[in-house]
């Protein structure tokens, strides 16, 4: 009933080496593709859909989504394992988002023993999902974006309950973990989410680290490419509150990336 | 920077030093038959009338001194009687001394009275022995020593005369003498070197400044002359001032003119030759932000990671360098080819990226290319069309390396050199052998890079995987696209071109053919090697990468190559150095220098740099800094064998392709050496913007 003879294969979007924002030291990143969540301020919007798609640059088109099997994934990771690990970093599972994907994740993960691995996750997915893939990972990169049930579902277009649920867990699990806010102008960066996020985490039994991430004007670059618009629903214009007393306030570590 | 310097810079930047340039026409052939002198007296003679030709510049605040004001080098045969000396022999880029590195240590060491009395001596040995060529070379040598003592007389007579007592007293002592402080060993310096060029020759090296002035800055420290502060002054001083007179100075751009410095590395003896200059060379580079001297970084798997962080604080300031250098990997090869080990380590960067030893190389380390894309090339076309298998192909391609190798050395067997009297009293020996530098050196080995080497790997593995792996691309429809570049077959170019092994993704299929292109190189160099010399194999490109794909601006024997099999157009440059070809979509660098470090180093040691261009967004925070120190580290740790990494913004260079007035001072590493941008030809900052803008996508 399982299926299990058959080898899980998933779908990847980009493989990326030296990230320099996704986790510690020399890292490559994999950026799985399909992603549940659809917000209005996603900078990689051919991560969203689930299956391969072409893209229409001004010189030539390409496809983008390469399907791999478990094996074949670990197997290009495992070629540079070694010197990922000696200049302090390894490997973080991007999206899209990874938990779409878990047990292909998870697979892959298993073949990469003593890697430093990294989970970047927006946290949407389900309890099992989530468990299988933060245990397996040295560190957690967790997006938070609104505690607003109704915002969050206005702008990403989803509920928030299994995230907050999922962080809930993560926070039990002894595994580092940081939580990031990406400041979103008029969105998430005003006081009333700031201040709800502070005390969502201050509720945790382990106090996170906090990354807020100002908003990047270059979001909506690649739109016209995957054959979408790009329509943000904010005013990109508009000054960003970069403001880290809320988290100050709660004792929780905090930084702007 | 203080304001003293900032103006001293201010004046190199403005080219306020053009106003002292002067015409002077000297014509020394007439003089020179005259005195019916020997080849070697009319090389010391030119020194001489050179020294003398020249005005005294003072500059304000100067505290070192010389600026040029003679703007020709004369010559002193007529044309007829030169073409007859040299008939049937090859002259290397004009046949004057060039791209090597003078024993600055011994120079500096001895003084110029230093050297006269070695001279008098080995003139008193050859007089016994009846040597009337070491006497004629010798006593060639002593007219340009004391050429170079008139010069500074005056030079100290009249800083003297305008009360600029510091810099008098200096002059006064260097260099006739040995040098006694680290002032004394900038100035002197300057002046010898400044008159290496006055002399003729180009590409004047300044070896491993950290070792050699090392000694004069930690006694100046220790007697508490100086302080770090004070140092790195005088320091910045002499940076400067190597930028003062280089519009002088031939290059096939402006900026090509080799005055490179090598830093860190072991010592002669093995030890650690890290010091505090050193951090303070990358500190004061970094603050000048000049093109010269252009510095090298001599690494290792264990070189401690704030070295490492030092240095990229240099690389992102965009001058294009440093660029590093493995010792784990340099010097084991160097030996495997015949140096000396304390040599070996000893060893330092010539003008681009070739490994030389101060003071005893006189290798001529770039005789010119291979052109891997032709060898491939004719080779797929040829075997292809008698329907051959893949390995007869490859069998090809290695007799085609050997072809053009054995023609570009043979020309170099008949090399000749100018005679150098006063170059020789620069280098270890010659003096003392009583016999020039281009005759005595011990090591005078040829030198070849194989160019675009990613392309030529790339070809031969789109033919294996689509004619003969796959059977998706019939052989005579690729022999057609290639004949009339790819014109209305733009499936077929795509499908070599994203279908296909590619060097630069860590893939075996490809890389394979990598490593094999120059295990094929390195046969044929052991394959001429005489018991006088061997051939370097290397992998460098110089211009070769626009010249082999576009044609070149003169006429070179390296032949072109139209469309190839790796969906290349006819006309598309290939990429420089060790760089994946352009167009390759690449993971990132981690597979670039895995795919790099397949190549067997220990036989292909003449040199060449995987290039690497990294956005300067990259260079962002301390955290940033700290990752690219790793990713060097890593190329050590990889075994690779050298490194070129650049910080480019493309928006920059676009803006200053379109307002050239607003970016006069933008500086870019172009293949072996940094140029000002506005400054290159429009082919070339065409190429420099394609290759960051594919980095930064």
């Amino acid at each position: 009933m399982t299926g299990s003879l058959t080898p899980r294969s998933g779908i990847v979007f980009d493989i990326r080496e030296f990230t320099l924002h996704d986790g510690p030291g020399v890292r490559t990143t994999v950026f799985l593709k399909g992603c549940p969540l659809a917000c209005t301020w996603c900078h990689n919007p051919e991560g969203r859909q689930h299956r391969s798609q072409v893209i229409h640059g001004t010189g030539d088109s390409r496809v983008v989504g390469r399907r791999y099997t478990a094996d074949e994934l670990a197997v290009l990771l495992l070629a540079q394992a070694e010197i990922l690990r000696a200049s302090e970093g390894g490997v973080t599972f991007s999206g899209g988002e990874p938990l779409a994907q878990a047990s292909f994740v998870a697979d892959v993960i298993d073949r990469l023993p003593d890697v430093h691995v990294v989970l970047q996750t927006s946290g949407y997915g389900g309890l099992a999902a989530f468990r299988s893939l933060a245990t397996r990972s040295s560190l957690v990169l967790f997006d938070l974006k609104l505690i607003d049930p109704v915002a969050h579902a206005c702008w990403t277009g989803r509920d928030n309950r299994p995230i907050l649920r999922n962080l809930g867990q993560l926070a039990q699990l002894d595994r580092p973990f940081v939580v990031r806010v990406p400041l979103v102008p008029g969105v998430t960066d005003t006081r009333e989410n700031l201040e709800a996020i502070a005390a969502t985490l201050y509720e945790l039994p382990t106090l996170p680290r906090v990354e807020l991430l100002p908003y990047n004007r270059a979001a909506g670059g690649k739109y016209a490419a995957c054959g979408m618009t790009f329509e943000p629903g904010f005013d990109e214009d508009r000054p960003l509150n970069v403001d880290e007393r809320p988290f100050e306030r709660a004792g929780i570590e905090v930084e702007v990336a | 920077m203080n304001e003293r310097l900032v103006a001293l810079r201010d004046r190199v930047r403005t080219g306020a030093y053009k106003a002292y340039r002067q015409a002077t026409d000297l014509d020394l052939v007439a003089e020179c038959e005259a005195e019916q002198l020997s080849w070697p007296r009319r090389m010391a003679r030119l020194t001489r009338r050179q020294c003398e030709a020249e005005r005294v510049v003072l500059g304000p605040a100067e505290r070192i001194v010389f600026t040029r004001t003679v703007t020709t080098i004369p010559t002193v045969y007529r044309p007829d009687d030169l073409a007859e000396l040299t008939e049937g022999r090859t002259l290397h880029e004009g046949g004057l001394l060039n791209n090597v590195c003078a024993d600055w240590e011994m120079a500096l060491g001895q003084g110029l009275l230093g050297r006269r009395r070695v001279a008098l001596d080995s003139r008193a040995r050859a007089l016994a022995a009846g040597d009337a060529g070491a006497i004629d070379f010798l006593d060639a040598a002593i007219e340009t020593i004391d050429a170079v003592l008139a010069l500074a007389a005056r030079y100290a007579a009249e800083a003297r005369r305008l009360g600029m007592a510091e810099v008098a007293a200096v002059l006064e002592h260097v260099p006739a003498q040995r040098a006694r402080s680290f002032h004394e060993a900038l100035q002197s310096l300057r002046l010898l070197h400044s008159v290496v060029w006055l002399s003729g020759h180009h590409h004047v090296g300044l070896g491993r400044i950290d070792q050699y002035l090392w000694p004069y800055l930690a006694s100046d420290i220790e007697c508490g002359r100086l302080d770090e502060e004070a140092a790195a002054e005088l320091l910045a001083e002499f940076f400067i001032s190597l930028n003062r007179d280089s519009e002088l100075y031939p290059g096939i751009q402006r900026g090509d003119n080799g005055q490179t410095v090598t830093l860190g590395g072991v010592r002669r003896d093995g030890s650690d030759g890290v010091n505090p200059l050193t951090r303070m060379a990358l500190r004061v580079a970094r603050e000048v932000e000049l093109i010269d001297p252009k510095i090298n970084l001599r690494i290792g798997a264990e070189t401690n990671l704030a070295l490492l962080e030092l240095a990229t604080e240099l690389t992102r300031k965009g001058l294009g360098f440093p660029q590093y250098a493995n010792d784990d990997v340099v010097i084991p090869a160097l030996i495997e080819h015949g140096y000396a080990p304390e040599d070996a380590r000893d060893y330092t960067v010539a003008a681009c990226w070739e490994f030389i030893v101060p003071g005893r190389g006189m290798d001529v380390v770039n005789i010119g290319a291979v052109s891997f894309p032709h060898a491939a090339d004719t080779a797929i076309r040829a075997g292809l069309a008698a329907d051959e298998p893949f390995e007869a192909i490859l069998g090809r391609t290695a007799s085609e390396i050997r072809r053009q190798l054995r023609e570009r050395v043979e020309s170099y067997d008949r090399l000749l050199w100018v005679p150098a009297p006063y170059y020789s009293v620069l280098m270890t020996g010659a003096l003392e052998a009583g016999c020039d530098h281009g005759s005595g050196a011990r090591y005078r080995n040829l030198g070849i890079h194989g160019a675009a080497a990613a392309s030529a790997a790339d070809a031969l593995a789109a033919v294996r995987r689509h004619v003969y792996e796959l059977g998706d691309v019939d052989a005579v429809e690729l022999l057609d696209g290639l004949e009339e570049d790819f014109a209305g077959r733009e499936p077929l170019r795509r499908l070599l071109v994203d279908e296909s092994p590619r060097v630069g993704l860590n893939d075996a299929a490809a890389d394979e053919l990598l490593r094999r292109l120059y295990e094929w190189f390195a046969d044929a160099c052991e394959a001429e090697a005489t018991a006088r010399r061997i051939v370097r194999p290397g992998t460098g490109s110089a211009m070769y990468y626009l010249w082999l794909a576009g044609g070149a601006p003169q006429e070179i024997p390296e032949p072109l190559v139209g469309a190839t099999a790796d969906g290349r157009h006819r006309g598309e440059p290939f990429s420089a150095n060790l760089a994946p070809s352009p167009g390759t979509r690449l993971r990132g660098p981690i597979s670039v220098l895995q795919s790099y470090a397949g190549i067997d180093y220990q036989r292909v040691c003449n040199g060449g740099p995987i290039t690497m261009e990294l956005s300067d967004t990259v260079f962002r925070g301390r955290e940033s800094i700290h990752k690219v120190a790793l990713l060097v580290r890593a190329f050590a740790r990889l075994g690779c064998q050298q490194l070129q990494l650049n910080a480019l913004s493309a928006e920059t260079l676009l803006d200053a392709k379109a307002h050239p007035e607003a970016h006069r001072d933008l500086i870019v590493r172009v293949w072996g050496w940094s140029g000002y941008f506005c400054e290159l030809a429009p082919e070339y900052q065409d190429h420099v913007i394609a290759r960051h803008l594919h980095a930064a996508a």
